[in-house]
């Protein structure tokens, strides 16, 4: 016996596509494009050795924090990433760093055409002591551009990119120094994003910033990862938590846990990295 | 601590040199041998079993044969001060104090009495204007010509080992219109000279002693005692001024020392012009290039004791090597024709700014190197990391960053430099130099010519002039203003680098 | 390994987990006896132990996400939280059921028995012994237990049946138990969910444990693994 409902039935209710990037599962990661690729790197300052055997993979668009103790190799790993280790004397390398498909410690390479393709920010904002304008077209300079109108898109590009534009617009003659040191640092980040490069490594950006310009950038690298893939190595695991999508763990120079962010932070499978995100370490 | 020394020396010297150029009053004394008549110079207070004594200057030195005389006090009586005395000074001789009697024009008495002193005044600026008219055809027109008579010397000479007809004539043409032009120059010096030897006036001393001098030869006439203090004070800046613009006169004891404040800062300007890119270079080599090794650190020591060595050793190097051995290189090769004349075979200003630049370049290349180091290694590394070269680094950088130190070191360079005058001495400064080192004539700027310093000046007044006594506040005022020159380029110096840290925002050193 | 302030806290935490359990087990026993022996005075205790029980959600509650809010806790720490945040209102309602049996008791105890006691006594016990058994597995991180505690659950189902069955049956027979049989099959029912939570809690301590999720095995869509 079928019984009359007098209510009309309802619509189904459509709900919006969730925000957030859809959850990667291990054989999405599996499919994705590979921005960089490290392969058993060592790393040797002098005797000491300070990077042991280092695999890792940073897919495209992506951003890939690394976290552990102070002195556990991730400045190095950062810095061999763009070569600015070839400026300290007595390191010695074993190991390839693969940018899409070329080795970068292959002999024929060029350093310095290879650094614009890796944008590098610092954990203390280092901009340098010029307008806030000649800071952001120092890329270009150095590398000959000499045209003022392309000059000028890139400098408002990237200021505009680096979420610095609204607020520097009316200035930018004005000393870079006398910006705040979140706005430094966003202006550092502008300075990178200048010339074009395919990764963005940035090392600690935020440790010397306010929760506020913190929170800046953090929204700054969500964005940011449109159009570039970045590695940033990070103290504050909130932080990492936060911007990553994936998570790195050194401890003693060795990459000891690479996974999700997701899981490394709620779930992670080595005891070290547990120790260490619970903050056990001893 | 230190600025209270420099005040005090300041001071000292300032008191000492300053009142130099206030007017005097004269004073009229009588004494056994009659009277005298002077501005009191000095005084030496009563001690043991001497009595007091006065110096007075009396002047007059081409009829008294010196300008000072002491007297002991009690030898002096009845001092009056004379309303119508009046201190004259001229260009030889020193000061004449006594009184005008006439004025004479060809002869003929056209002033006396009462009304002299006022035809005097009246006379006086347009015979100064005759007086610079004849200076500047002198030193224009006639160094002019004397430079081109010169000029055809030399080709002749060049001539004769590669005879040319053709040439010769051209020159023989030339230089007798050049003689013929030299020719028309000197009658009209000769006019000119004339016409301001026309008025003349009668001076006469206390002693009642008379002098005829052309109007010509009087700089000034200053009836001292019946001035106001405002032309005192009138008097006293336009001494100052012709101290500070014009030309040495009598052995450098009279007149200004413009031609040594030039030199001093032309030979400064000129060692910075050298010292700065070397000492630059050479710190860029040592700390961003060199590897460390035992020649860094020969180097870095072979700096250190170049900074000890004393002066005038730097002095003889000078004199041995850019002297003699650059120098007449230079001469062998350039300027054989001159020989045996040297022309950079000889002291000059460019052979004493190579010295003190190598005096001074241990401190520019030590305060390179510091501000090098200061350079925030983070904004090399932004910068490399941006995929800049290592010279676009340092170029960009590096550099601008490290300016206000390496003015630092210029600054304490250009210090050191100023103040040097042993190794002068021996490489081309001279106490009466014919010309300036930067002029009218062709090509302006002249390397091998011997200079005046301020410093050197302040030695040959002070201890080399045969009229000491009347050249002391000279050589106090020389020393002002050699301190005046050296703290301006240290101030032009200074405001240059804080303009620079305030461009670059305040960052510190 | 350091000891951590945080620690305490975590360990404050479970012991206010464990004080809430031993409350609810008691109620339980209590149930049991309301249901097997008629007796109105454990009936009204039971009912006044729930209003304990209750107040103890509240204050862990808010303990959970003050830590969570301040020690923003990663990994163990904030599996064990996020596992406390859920296993409270499990306790919460098996005290409710045991609050429901209360009351049905105080009206079935003046009323003859319908179903041989026994049968509610076994149940009763089979139920508390995994409520027990859950707690411990939490206390303890004993996964193997919790493993049999999700296991026993079928056989509380197996008991369910049995009471349902029997009670259907005696309703049948005698319709004038009908009212009374429909009370027990509530209290059944009661029972039953009293073991699901148990289950429950067997699976958020797995969680905490292992950091799996093993809730519906059927949905094979598992983010994490
Ligand atoms: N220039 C160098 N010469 C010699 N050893 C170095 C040099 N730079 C780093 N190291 C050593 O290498 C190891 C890794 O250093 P690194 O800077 O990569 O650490 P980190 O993980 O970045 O630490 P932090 O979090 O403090 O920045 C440390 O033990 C350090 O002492
Ligand atoms: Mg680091």
């Amino acid at each position: 016996m079928e019984i009359e409902d007098p209510r009309p039935i309802p619509e189904p209710v459509v709900l919006p596509p969730p925000k957030t990037e859809p959850a990667w599962d291990r054989a999405a990661v599996a499919e994705m494009e590979l921005a960089l690729r490290v392969r058993k790197l060592d790393l040797w300052y002098g005797a000491k050795q300070a990077l042991f055997g280092i695999d890792l993979d940073v897919p495209k668009n992506t951003v890939m924090s690394l976290i552990g103790p102070s002195g556990c190799g991730k400045s190095t790993l950062l810095r061999s990433l763009n070569r600015m280790n070839d400026l300290i004397d007595g390191v010695r390398i074993q190991g390839q760093v693969l940018l899409g498909d070329q080795d970068l410690y292959d002999p024929k390479v060029d350093v310095i055409e290879l650094r614009k393709r890796m944008g590098m920010v610092f954990q203390k904002s280092n901009p340098f002591p010029k307008s806030i304008y000649e800071n952001v077209a120092y890329g270009l300079r150095i590398h000959g551009v000499k045209d003022t109108r392309v000059l000028d898109e890139t400098v408002e590009r990237s200021l505009v990119g680096a979420g610095l534009w609204d607020e520097v617009k009316d200035r930018l003659k004005d000393s870079a120094l006398g910006l705040s040191g979140g706005q430094q640092q966003r202006l550092c980040i502008a300075r990178a994003l200048a010339v074009k490069p395919e990764v963005i490594l940035m090392d600690e950006p935020c440790s010397a910033l306010d929760p506020i310009a913190t929170g800046r950038v953090e929204e700054l690298i969500f964005e940011l990862k449109k159009d570039f893939t970045i590695v940033i190595v990070t103290h504050n695991m909130q932080q990492a938590a936060r911007v990553s999508d994936f998570t790195g763990f050194f401890w003693l120079g060795k990459l000891i846990e690479v996974g999700l962010t997701k899981q490394l932070f709620t779930n992670p499978t080595q005891r070290t990295t547990e120790d260490y995100i619970t903050g056990r370490f001893g | 601590m230190s600025v209270l020394m420099i005040v005090t020396l300041v001071v000292f010297i300032g008191a000492k040199g300053l009142g130099y150029f206030w007017p005097q009053a004269i004073v009229q004394f009588e004494t056994a041998q009659g009277p005298v008549m002077g501005e009191i110079s000095d005084r030496e207070p009563a001690h043991e079993n001497e009595p007091e004594r006065l110096q007075l200057r009396v002047a007059n030195r081409d009829l008294y044969g010196q300008d000072f005389r002491w007297f002991q006090a009690d030898e002096v009586k009845n001092p009056k001060l004379v309303a119508d005395a009046v201190l004259v000074e001229r260009l030889e001789y020193g000061a004449f104090i006594g009184w005008i009697r006439a004025v004479q024009e060809d002869g003929k008495v056209i002033a006396e009495g009462p009304g002299a002193l006022p035809g005097v005044e009246q006379r006086l600026p347009k015979a100064h204007s005759l007086r610079s008219r004849i200076h500047a055809i002198e030193k224009g027109e006639v160094g002019d010509l004397n430079a081109s008579l010169e000029g055809i010397r030399l080709d002749r000479r060049r001539l004769k080992s590669a005879p040319d007809e053709a040439k010769g004539k051209a020159l023989d043409a030339k230089e007798l219109d050049l003689k013929a032009r030299y020719q028309q120059v000197s009658e009209r010096l000769d006019e000119l000279r004339k016409e301001s030897q026309r008025v003349t006036v009668i001076l006469e001393t206390v002693d009642g002693q008379r002098k005829e001098q052309s109007i010509g030869s009087l700089i000034r006439v200053l009836p001292v005692n019946s001035m106001s203090t405002l032309s005192k004070l009138k008097v006293y800046m336009s001494r100052l001024w012709e101290f500070v613009a014009e030309d040495p006169r009598e052995s450098n004891t009279e007149g200004g020392i413009f031609p040594a404040i030039f030199g001093t800062v032309m030979m400064v300007l000129m060692m910075s012009l050298v010292v700065v890119p070397c000492g630059v270079v050479a710190a860029l080599y040592l700390r961003e290039y060199a590897k460390d090794g035992w020649l860094v650190r020969a180097t870095r020591v072979a700096v250190n004791n170049l900074a000890g060595v004393p002066s005038i050793v730097f002095g003889v190097f000078g004199l041995g090597f850019f002297v003699y051995t650059l120098g007449g290189s230079i001469d062998q090769i350039f300027y054989s024709d001159r020989l045996p004349t040297p022309t950079y075979g000889t002291g000059s200003i460019i052979w004493a700014s190579l010295t003190l630049a190598l005096l001074t370049v241990p401190v520019v290349i030590v305060s390179t190197e510091e501000a090098l180091a200061s350079v925030p290694r983070n904004q090399r590394e932004a910068s490399l990391a941006m995929g800049a070269t290592k010279w676009q680094t340092l170029w960009k950088i590096v550099l601008p960053g490290a300016a206000p130190g390496i003015l630092t070191g210029l600054i304490l360079a250009m210090a050191r430099g100023a103040g040097e005058v042993a190794p002068l001495m021996l490489t081309g400064v001279v106490k009466l130099a014919p010309s300036m080192p930067l002029d009218g004539t062709f090509p302006f700027l002249h390397l091998d010519r011997k200079f005046m310093h301020l410093g050197f000046h302040i030695y040959d007044v002070g201890f080399q002039s045969p009229n000491s006594e009347a050249a002391k506040p000279m050589v106090f005022m020389t020393a002002l203003l050699l301190l005046a020159v050296v703290v301006l380029l240290n101030f032009a110096a200074i405001n240059l680098r804080r303009r620079l840290r305030a461009r670059m925002g305040g960052s510190t050193f | 390994m350091t000891e951590r302030h945080f620690d305490t806290e975590l360990k404050c935490m479970k012991d206010g987990l464990m004080a809430m359990a031993i409350q609810v087990e008691e109620m339980i026993d209590l149930a049991i006896v309301v249901i097997t022996k008629q007796s109105d005075a454990q009936a009204e205790q039971v009912v006044e132990l729930d209003r304990i029980v209750d107040a103890q959600e509240v204050r862990l509650d808010c303990a959970c996400i003050d830590l969570l809010g301040l020690r923003a806790p990663f990994a163990t720490d904030l599996r064990f939280l996020a596992g406390c945040l859920k296993i409270i209102p499990q306790l919460e309602r098996i005290g409710d059921h045991c609050k429901n049996i209360g009351r049905r008791g105080l009206i079935l105890n003046r009323q003859a028995q319908v179903l041989n006691p026994d049968y509610f006594e076994k149940m009763g016990q089979a139920v508390c012994g995994m409520v027990c058994d859950s707690v411990e597995a939490f206390l303890k991180g004993d996964v193997d237990l919790a493993n049999r505690v999700i296991k026993a659950d079928d056989l509380v189902d197996e008991l369910h049946h049995q009471i349902f069955g029997e009670l259907l049956r005696q309703m049948i027979k005698d319709p004038l138990c009908i009212e009374r049989a429909s009370h027990l099959i509530i209290v059944n029912k009661d029972f039953e969910r009293i073991a699901d939570h148990a289950t429950n809690i067997c699976e958020e301590v797995l969680y905490i444990l292992e950091g799996v999720n093993v809730k519906h095995p059927y949905l094979h869509q598992d983010p994490h693994d």
